[in-house]
């Protein structure tokens, strides 16, 4: 039935396209502006998500300042506030550096933070110059380390991504003494998987995710934006679950702390969006914690009442004004993976193409694609591709039926004049939104996700 | 800044262009009030363009980032090439040669590629490439339909060990390919200089096969501590490989380098003055097109908003194709854009006009300045028994020199003056300004929050100026608020050039004394960014490393 209406629809869209999905291999080529940093941009993000924690960098002068422009203001507009862009200690490597070594510099630099900083935790990030120059990074940071929690995470640039940046401090946090072994507290979980920054909304998306477990009765270690930073970390090992809200980012981080404290972990494949997504996520949990069936069933349903009540009040506009619309997401693996879900699933729209941009590993692209397309209500299944580079991300645009857009902002000034198309800014970077609660995570945040794109169209009916 | 008489009006401002910026009457005068003698003060280098790039500002005008003292004594050292750049023990991440100097401008060009031969986080500053100038109205002169766009290389691992030289091949002839651009500018990074790859051998080769013209920027983050090395660089690559012989002169045209800090309505006032002399504006580099810089050899003039900005276009215009130009002063405040219109007027032959000019300006702005001024004077009163109301805050050496003149104007005193840089390129300026000003405090940094608070905390002006780039810095229970906008910005109160802007900036200084709320309630409800000690000493170059001048730093 899906290939016989699929056949009508081309010929009536004219859409002839193959496109290449990339399920085999990871972007190394050049590419017009990937939705992502490098990898020091992802340590330096994550860092700087703790509170009281400050990133030190090892690097050119730059590295700080370039990324309030490209992590922290494509982030949602933030400022770098006490740790951030300008206000980031870092050694500011120079030639002569480069020639003598950065060590001396670096260490002065860990001292003097030490002392000026009201900080509790100390993150040395190395960029590029002291990989290729060969500093003994590890030695500096060490002789610190007995009077001071500080950790070093080696993020080369050239290394890998900035979701990558995210594994990579993981990686460094749990072979660090910072984790020691607790006895686990019933009813506590991690989250994990969510990039602060890169996944713009982290802010208002752990706020709820943390408040719809405490209404089930578990307490959710959020880690980033929430109470002191340095000690959600130390808390980690006394969880009975870790849970990973994302196909690939944090996978590796839950496997270690299971590794390392036996701690069992769970992945869903995304923040989850709107009733659907969330009530599962909380049977998940709630299964796997052996909570109360009963408080678990009267809070999800409770919800659930609330969710489809206010659902129903924009039917008008989604029913008379743009009923059954196809829709285009840009965007990483795991808000891609809950956006699709939630405009196919929950509000009858239909998905055109997925274009992935968070260069995930290849192991994990086919994955990803099942899970979209085992997940989807709808009888037409979308075009998913993988795809960093912004150029081809746009022709893949080109001559479709989607008359909705899920992207970062870098498509907001033109998609209706390019596409057609009503645009939402729902995946980074986003300039052009100030982000501090917005989120579209959970029953509130999918009621959210509801008004944004009913917003991109109502007028008087 | 003690107000020491006023300016001198006798002492004429016949400034001639090239080596001396102020008459000789001057300085006579300063060689007697500070005795710096300026007809000592270092040459200006030549520059070569057979080179593959500018020298750094080390070099070329024996600049620093680090200083904290008499703006006298900083002159003096200048004079004679003494002044020196000592390492930090602590350093915050002020910007490198290509961030944001480079990034962020270049990739304004129109119908040119970028491309960031780098790992792929030196180019995610750029990322607002496609929403910027968007929200300027076509009605004020934005085009309908732009685009910029950029590449990176993407440099991995593999890269760096076996070298990029194929990778940028490559991605020169995918950015003709894609974009059909009329050039191609390439920017460095850390990666590819510290890895020693031949860009121009790259360069050289591919050329013929490609219509753009190519343009390698060399802007390595390592190769210098002075950002100002960026502007250079960038404009050395400008002159090399992009600027064309003029086809023809056009008396109309004055060339204006425009930037990151300064807004649309700063383009439209220049070009409403300018206009109203009959003359035309090309504004270069941002948003600039390909063919403006193609044709910088036809203008009558080159004209600076910036002098440190502008000054290595400006040599090498001269040099190379015979436009003149001049450094000083820019067109901030009256008497400023008085004098920066007089200058133009010089070399386009409108003399007369632009006395016209002036007349008819000050007569419909200046009643409006000297509202503004005596509405300070009305909050002095009420505030500080008449005492002056002080300001502190400045960016880039040009904004120090053109702006501490302008709150002058204002009524407003600057009890100290800081610059992200210093050097030998603006000793007319800095002269100048002590001569009609009095000595005062100046200090030396790029975006040193931490300093800056030190400073701000212990001078505790009436009214502190920040750039959006400072951190925690600007919370305070005072009056806080920004030194600039930015370039994408249309709103009338954001100007600051010419006589409107001179109006629109002095009313929006007003604004911040009319509520402190915010920068207040957060300064009581958030931690400060430092720990107590640090406000309560009183050295802002405390963590100066003064071990470090003997071999390391010192800029010569």
């Amino acid at each position: 039935m899906a290939e016989n209406y699929e056949k009508i629809r081309d010929e009536i869209f004219n859409l002839d396209q193959t496109i290449d999905p990339k399920i085999d291999s990871q972007e190394e080529h050049s590419v017009e502006a990937p939705r992502y940093g490098c990898a020091l941009a992802g340590v330096y993000g994550t860092v700087l998500g703790l509170k009281n924690a400050v990133p030190i960098l090892h690097s050119g002068a730059g590295c700080g300042v370039g990324n309030l422009f490209g992590t922290l203001y494509a982030g949602g507009e933030s400022c770098g506030v006490n740790e951030g862009g300008t206000a980031t200690p870092c050694s500011c490597l120079v030639e002569e550096h480069v020639i003598l070594g950065g060590e001396e510099k670096l260490d002065n630099l860990i001292d003097s933070t030490i002392k000026l900083f009201n900080s509790n935790f100390y993150v040395v990030i190395s960029g590029c110059v002291p990989s290729l120059i060969g500093d003994d990074v590890d030695s500096v940071v060490e002789n610190y380390q007995s009077e001071h929690p500080i950790i070093h995470v080696n993020a080369p640039g050239f290394k890998a991504h900035s979701l990558e940046g995210y594994n990579l401090f993981w990686d460094a946090v749990i072979e660090s003494d910072l984790l020691e072994q607790q006895p686990v507290e019933k009813g506590t979980i991690n989250i994990l998987g969510v990039v602060p920054y890169n996944h713009v909304f982290w802010k208002g998306d752990l706020y709820e995710l943390k408040k719809l477990f405490a209404s089930i009765g578990v307490k959710a270690n959020v880690i980033f934006a929430d109470g002191d930073g340095l000690q959600n970390i130390r808390d980690i090992p006394k969880a009975e679950y870790n849970i990973v809200l994302n196909p690939w980012v944090g996978v590796r981080a839950a496997e270690r702390l299971h590794e390392k404290f036996g701690t069992p972990f769970i992945t869903f494949p995304g923040i989850p969006v709107g009733a659907k997504q969330t009530s599962s996520l909380l049977y998940r949990v709630a299964e796997k914690l052996s909570l109360d069936p009963d408080t678990v069933n009267t809070f999800i349903t409770q919800k659930e009442e609330w969710f489809y009540r206010f659902a129903e009040y924009p039917g008008d506009a989604l029913i008379l004004a743009r009923p059954n619309q196809y829709f285009a997401v840009v965007a990483d693996s795991a808000y891609a993976i809950s956006y699709t879900k939630f405009l196919t699933n929950e509000i009858g729209y239909l998905p055109d193409i997925v274009q992935i941009t968070d260069n995930p590993p290849v192991e994990v692209r086919q994955k990803i694609i099942d899970e979209i397309n085992n997940s989807l209500e709808s009888t037409i299944k979308p075009d998913i591709v993988f795809e960093a580079d912004t150029y081809k991300i746009r022709n893949n645009l080109n001559n479709r039926p989607f008359a909705f857009l899920l992207s970062s902002s870098l498509e907001q000034p033109t998609a209706l004049e390019e596409w057609g198309a009503c645009h939402v800014s729902a995946s980074f970077p986003i300039y052009g939104s100030s982000v501090l609660v917005n989120h579209y995570g959970g029953y509130y945040g999918g009621l959210t996700l509801l008004e944004d794109v009913v917003t991109t169209f109502v007028g008087p009916l | 800044m003690s107000s020491q008489g006023n300016h001198n009006n006798q002492c004429n401002h016949n400034k001639q262009h090239g080596t001396y910026k102020v008459s000789s009457c001057k300085r006579k005068k300063i060689k007697e009030i500070l005795g710096v003698d300026l007809n000592n003060k270092p040459e200006a280098q030549a520059i070569d363009l057979d080179k593959i790039t500018s020298p750094n500002r080390e070099q070329r005008a024996h600049g620093t980032n680090i200083y904290y003292g008499k703006a006298s004594e900083l002159l003096k050292d200048a004079v004679n090439q003494e002044v020196t750049m000592d390492e930090r023990k602590f350093q915050q991440s002020g910007g490198c040669v290509l961030n944001f100097y480079l990034a962020v401008r270049v990739s304004t060009i129109r119908d040119a590629v970028v491309i960031f031969n780098a790992p792929v986080g030196c180019s995610s500053s750029a990322l607002g490439y496609r929403e910027l100038f968007r929200g300027v109205p076509e009605a004020l002169g934005r085009p309908a339909q732009y685009k910029l766009n950029w590449m990176t290389t993407n440099l991995q691992q593999d890269d760096v060990v076996y070298g990029a030289g194929e990778k940028l091949r490559e991605t020169i002839i995918e950015a003709q390919k894609r974009y059909e651009p009329k050039a191609i500018f390439i920017l460095t990074s850390c990666t590819t200089g510290i890895i020693g790859e031949d860009i121009e051998g790259v360069v050289d080769d591919i050329q013929p096969e490609i219509d753009a013209t190519i343009v390698p920027v060399h802007c390595e983050g390592v190769r210098s501590r002075l950002v100002q090395t960026g502007y250079d660089a960038f404009w050395h690559a400008v002159l090399k490989y992009l600027v064309k012989e003029p086809e023809k002169k056009q008396k109309d045209l004055v060339n204006v380098a425009s930037m990151l800090s300064y807004t649309w309505q700063d383009r439209l006032e220049i070009e409403r003055l300018l206009g109203k002399l009959g003359l035309r504006v090309n504004f270069i580099p941002e948003f600039a097109t390909v063919e403006q810089f193609e044709k910088l050899s036809e203008a009558a003039v080159t004209a600076p908003i910036c002098p440190t900005y502008t000054d290595y276009l400006s040599r090498g215009l001269e040099e190379k194709f015979g436009v003149p130009y001049f450094l000083y002063p820019s067109p901030t405040g009256f008497e400023n854009t008085d004098g920066w219109l007089r200058e133009i007027g010089k070399y386009t032959g409108k003399e007369k006009e632009v006395e016209e000019l002036i007349k008819e300006e000050r007569a419909k702005w200046e009643p409006k300045l000297n509202s503004i001024k005596q509405e300070f004077l009305n909050i002095s009163n009420a505030r500080k028994n008449g005492e002056r109301l002080q300001v502190l805050g400045a960016l880039g050496q040009g904004r120090l020199v053109s702006q501490m003149p302008y709150f002058d104007e204002l009524g407003l005193d600057t009890p100290a003056a800081m610059a992200q840089d210093f050097d030998e390129l603006i000793i007319d300026e800095l002269a100048d300004i002590i001569e009609r000003n009095g000595d005062f405090n100046i200090m030396v940094n790029t975006f040193q929050a931490a300093e800056q608070a030190n400073v701000t905390s212990s001078l505790k002006p009436d009214l502190t100026l920040t750039c959006p780039f400072q951190g925690g810095s600007w919370k305070r229970d005072t009056q806080v608020t920004r030194i600039h906008s930015l370039r994408g910005d249309p709103a009338p109160e954001s100007a600051q050039s010419g006589y409107s802007g001179a109006v629109a900036f002095g009313e929006f200084l007003l604004r911040a004394f009319q509520n402190k709320s915010y920068q207040k309630t957060l300064s009581e409800k958030t931690q400060p960014a430092y720990q107590d000690w640090w406000y309560e000493q009183d050295d802002p170059l405390y963590f100066l490393d003064k071990q470090s001048d003997e071999n390391k730093g010192v800029s010569k």
